[in-house]
């Protein structure tokens, strides 16, 4: 069921009355509501992959306790951590990497002058939400195995904490620090909370429906025939694939983040208006931090993270960086793209310059940025977008062959849409859309904060009237994030 | 809980206000002229009706469409007479052309190039041959006094029938409550024209077969028949039929057509039965810009110069000096 959907807009009042009706009469059953609420949500989407989801929160859930039994006899305790770990990896692992290792092994035999004689891939569907939930869980082992977290008896809650249907598909990947302590509670309504919650839905749709979708078929057009456009072209798709995958994932946790509001749940945050960035470090606590901080956490940290020696450091970023790569996606480019982003890391890490932007946002005590702030601004966003451009290649030779064009077929020559729409509007819809960012960059959680209430309603309005406008039913609805 | 349910609903009716406010300000949503059927039976539409066609979500396209005594989309009254040289265009909706400002229509384009002749349109949107064949002969008296008659025609489409049927119960349908009630919603109307409503339409068509499911009045197992009219054969066969009910004047009486799109064989049958036609492919073949419209694929200002010129080329030949 995806949330820009009319299934999804029936879903949710209907989940949401009952949930708060069933709190009036049973607050103990909140948690049981929300896992058949969450199971149906994912049944919708495909049934038979229930059973990993049910699988991965048994294991965890046991391995938690198990873990924490034998706290004090470590080799025991990361013995069960290694089940955990086993377990949702190899998860992951068959269903989402099976065929990328295999390919890549008879690509690798091949080079060497073996051809194999038959073919090993299998014909796999890839669960949608595996990449999510199962990064979930494994938080939840590794913080009782580093004594960060007390194992959870509550089963129902855990299976609530593990299926919670906003996040579940793609993201924000929880920590039960913050997610679990919650569902372990019971929620009351809160009618502010409630209200805040369908901003943010509403503000999602928006950055989905009309910023995403509507650059989507210009991104698609320009990516499949790059060999036809000259470099001015080139390099407007991969501006607009910027703007369309920022749209489309913000967009997507905005609506999770709202959604879980409604039901009286505070998700962390998962964007923070990256593209204001003033170096990549910066990028990078503001873009799907969830991620990162997952990443950061769980590997950058237990493999010593900053307290080494700068070279074993370096190392240390770099196979954060691949990682990060690889988890996006089993294809090369996305590898590409992890080292591409650790080579811009880098650098600012050796300067020292990687958290000196971690409290402030430009512009902090100012109308507009400065003239610095600008510069550093459309530089950090220059080399993201670059970056993207092995992020939405299909293959290594697709995304070096764009960069050729962007480097050799210099010239200025301007797009038509490939349904022959008025480029115009696109354009002014970016530049009001970066504007309305800028105005609101202070506070992610709260895009409609202003005193006003008429003015309020006057964006609501336009933000809705925006969608119609820019609706396009030939548009593939399906958010991007799902196939990672 | 109660507070925010109520405050919910009441902003989700202010905002659905707004938005029909701000649909009918800018004039987002296409107008479509009420239909009837006069005593001839014939479809057409009230005459007197005017309005806007609207293409693209940002009305990227824009048009005025007049309708006229007679009950079709044209900047003139219809009124043959044996003194002048009078054609009849009869077609669809490329005919009708709401996709065009009613006074830059072809017929328009036509007369601009041929003084001394009149053009009408009798244009309707989805007309067949049945529907055209059908009108010329129902309207006989007006079309003794014609000249020249052009019947606009595409061969997938236009000869799924033998004979003509006046579709009252649409015209009745529409006349009713929720019809009308759902035309003065402009902001429904938009939505409708761009596929928005699509999904909710979906949504509750599964909702209501799922009712009719547990009422035990199931469906799904009711085979509907399905009109294929797929063979060559049988569309020509059809038109000889049409030929025979409402008679072909071969000296009067010719079609418009795009020979690309129309089987070779159906054009022997025209040579054959001396059914003249003026095909305008190759003078799309030579065009130098798109021909149709960027949002629908109705000629454009160009297509219907290129048509016009064919036409008049003919005519020329046929118009006293």
């Amino acid at each position: 069921m995806l949330f820009n959907s009319v299934q999804f807009a029936l879903f949710l009042p209907i989940a949401f009355l009952c949930y708060w009706g069933i709190t009036q009469i049973r607050p103990k059953a909140q948690n049981l509501f929300l896992i058949g609420a969450s199971y149906l949500f994912y049944a919708w989407w495909d049934w038979r992959f229930l059973g990993l989801i049910a699988f991965s929160t048994v294991v965890d859930y046991v391995v938690g306790q198990r873990i924490y039994v034998h706290l004090d006899d470590r080799r025991r305790a990361k013995a069960w951590l290694m089940l955990s770990v086993m377990a949702n990896l190899g998860l992951l692992g068959f269903f989402k990497y099976y065929n990328f290792f295999v390919d890549s092994f008879v690509d690798g035999l091949q080079a060497l002058g073996y051809t194999p004689e038959s073919s090993y891939t299998l014909n796999i569907i890839l669960p949608v939400g595996i990449s999510f939930y199962t990064f979930q869980t494994l938080s939840y082992s590794f913080d009782i195995y580093y004594r960060r977290l007390k194992p959870t008896t509550n089963f129902v809650a855990f299976a609530a904490f593990v299926s919670f249907f906003p996040q579940l598909v793609a993201g924000p990947i929880e920590r039960a620090s913050n997610l679990l302590h919650q569902i372990e509670r019971s929620r009351k309504f809160h009618y502010t909370q409630a209200a805040d919650g369908l901003k943010l839905i509403l503000w999602g749709l928006f950055k989905k429906l009309v910023i995403a979708d509507s650059l989507a078929p210009m991104v698609d057009d320009i990516f499949a025939h790059y060999g036809t456009y000259p470099s001015s072209t080139l390099i407007l798709g991969v501006v607009m694939f910027s703007f369309q995958v920022y749209g489309d994932f913000s967009g997507y946790s905005d609506i999770a983040i709202g959604t879980a509001k409604l039901f009286g749940i505070e998700l962390m945050s998962n964007f923070r208006f990256p593209h204001f960035s003033r170096n990549v470090a910066e990028y990078w606590q503001r873009w799907h931090v969830s991620l990162s901080t997952w990443f950061r956490h769980y590997v950058y940290i237990p493999l010593g993270g900053s307290r080494v020696s700068k070279r074993r450091a370096v190392f240390n970023i770099a196979v954060v960086f691949l990682v990060s790569g690889l988890w996006h996606g089993a294809n090369w480019t996305f590898v590409f793209w992890g080292g591409f982003h650790a080579l811009l890391f880098i650098p600012v890490f050796l300067l020292k310059r990687n958290r000196i932007y971690m409290e402030s946002v430009i512009g902090q005590n100012s109308f507009l940025p400065s003239v610095k702030e600008i510069g550093q601004v459309l530089l950090t966003f220059g080399l993201v977008t670059f970056s993207r451009i092995f992020f939405r290649s299909p293959t290594l030779t697709d995304a070096f062959g764009y960069i050729q064009g962007i480097f050799t077929d210099v010239r200025i020559a301007a797009y038509t849409h490939p349904v022959g729409y008025r480029m115009i509007d696109y354009y002014v819809l970016m530049l009001l859309f970066v504007v309305y960012e800028y105005r609101i960059r202070k506070n992610e959680r709260n895009p409609f904060h202003f005193k006003s209430p008429v003015i309020r309603f006057v964006l609501y309005v336009l933000v809705i009237f925006a969608m119609l406008l820019f609706y396009d039913d030939g548009v593939n609805r399906s958010f991007i994030y799902f196939q990672f | 809980m109660k507070k925010f349910v109520l405050k919910s609903v009441l902003y989700l009716g202010l905002i659905l206000l707004a938005l029909e406010l701000l649909v009918r300000a800018f004039h987002l949503h296409a107008d479509d002229p009420p239909k009837m059927i006069d005593e001839f039976g014939v479809e057409k539409r009230v005459p007197g009706s005017t309005g806007h066609y609207v293409k693209g979500n940002r009305r990227q396209h824009f048009t005025h469409f007049s309708i006229n005594g007679s009950g079709f989309n044209s900047y003139r009254e219809f009124e043959p007479s044996k003194d002048k040289y009078e054609v009849a265009l009869v077609g669809d909706s490329f005919i009708e052309g709401f996709h065009q400002d009613y006074d830059n229509s072809l017929g328009k384009k036509i007369e601009d190039r041929l003084p001394k002749v009149e053009v009408f349109e009798y244009g309707y949107t989805g007309a067949t041959m049945a529907y055209q064949m059908h009108l010329v002969d129902a309207y006989g008296n007006r079309f003794d006094k014609i000249d020249k008659v052009i019947l606009y025609m595409k061969f997938k489409n236009d000869f799924d029938s033998r004979k003509h049927r006046a579709d009252y119960e649409l015209v009745r349908m529409l006349k009713t409550l929720p019809f009308r009630i759902r035309e003065n919603c402009k902001l429904w109307v938009y939505g409708s024209n761009y596929g928005m409503t699509l999904p909710i339409k979906n949504v509750a068509g599964a909702i209501w077969q799922g009712l009719n499911f547990t009422r035990g009045i199931d469906k799904r197992g009711v085979a509907v028949p399905e009109i294929v009219v797929s063979s060559v054969a049988e569309r020509i066969e059809n038109f000889r039929k049409l030929i025979t009910t409402y008679g072909w004047d071969t000296e009067k009486t010719m079609l418009l057509l795009d020979s690309r799109v129309t089987d070779g064989r159906f054009l022997d049958f025209c040579d054959e039965n001396n059914i003249r036609y003026l095909d305008f492919s190759t003078a799309f073949q030579k065009a130098k810009a798109p021909v149709t419209l960027v949002y629908d694929k109705h000629w454009n200002d160009y297509g219907r110069e290129l048509i016009a010129g064919v036409i008049a080329d003919y005519l020329q030949k046929e118009v006293e000096p």
